[in-house]
């Protein structure tokens, strides 16, 4: 995926950050059930960081919820999570492959860095089409520690 | 809430072709099957709870922040590569 500057969706100033460019015309990712606690945020854009691990999944309506995300296989190279059938047809992918996978980065007030392992987000770049993915069975770390407290 | 009396066997049908059936009745609880379109995502309810309550807790506004963003990246690259 390669960073460019897109013009900015109703109330976010994109001029000063790169966005993710997720192939397509529209860089609007569709949430078609929103997010567990934010249903109402169906549409949401992915900005990369400043060359770092780091994005920044924003939704450009309804609540504000803005989250910083990581990819969940740098902060576990082993992570693995099967879609289910009816995830894939969500998603518009058949086979689950070219999926973008994000896990949302929560810092705690300690300052303790950890990564939702267990419901990551999924994109379909091709489909514009994103879900977060709730486990069935094998339950990943819901706060993955990245970085303690007293680290960095 | 509507509440029903089912039997194993018996269902009952939500909207337009959602339809929770009981399926065994056992000591460990109930098995449930659901037959739902694709488009409708069916969880269970506290995991649903449990997710709802961390996407809450992770919602960070300074996420706009390119600055913010980069303090963070650079704390991590004591850890991820």
């Amino acid at each position: 995926m390669t960073s460019e500057s897109l013009q900015p969706a109703t109330g976010l100033d994109a001029s000063k950050h790169d966005a993710v460019a997720v192939e397509g015309s529209n860089e609007i990712v569709l949430f078609p059930q929103g997010l567990p606690g934010f249903e109402s945020c169906r549409s949401f854009v992915l900005f990369s960081a400043e060359a770092g691990p780091l994005q920044w999944l924003s939704s450009v309506e309804g609540a504000a919820a803005s989250f910083l995300t990581i990819d969940p296989k740098l902060v576990m190279p082993t992570f693995r999570y099967t879609l289910s059938r009816t995830d894939l047809a969500r998603l518009g992918s058949t086979d689950g492959s070219g999926l973008l996978w994000l896990a949302i980065v929560l810092i705690e007030p300690d300052g303790t860095l950890t990564a939702n392992l267990r419901a990551p987000i999924v994109i379909n770049p091709t489909s514009m089409v994103g879900q977060q993915v709730l486990p069935h069975d094998c339950l990943y770390p819901l706060r993955h520690v990245i970085v303690p407290a007293s680290a960095g | 809430m509507l509440v029903f009396t089912r039997r194993r066997g018996e269902a009952i049908i939500i909207g337009d072709g959602i339809e929770v059936r009981v399926l065994r009745v056992g000591r460990d609880g109930i098995r449930l099957g659901v037959v739902a379109p694709a488009s409708v995502p069916v969880h269970r309810q506290e995991i649903h709870a449990q997710i709802s309550q961390a996407n809450r807790a992770a919602v960070d506004p300074a996420a706009s922040d390119p600055a913010y963003r980069a303090a963070m990246a650079a704390r991590l690259k004591t850890r991820v590569p």
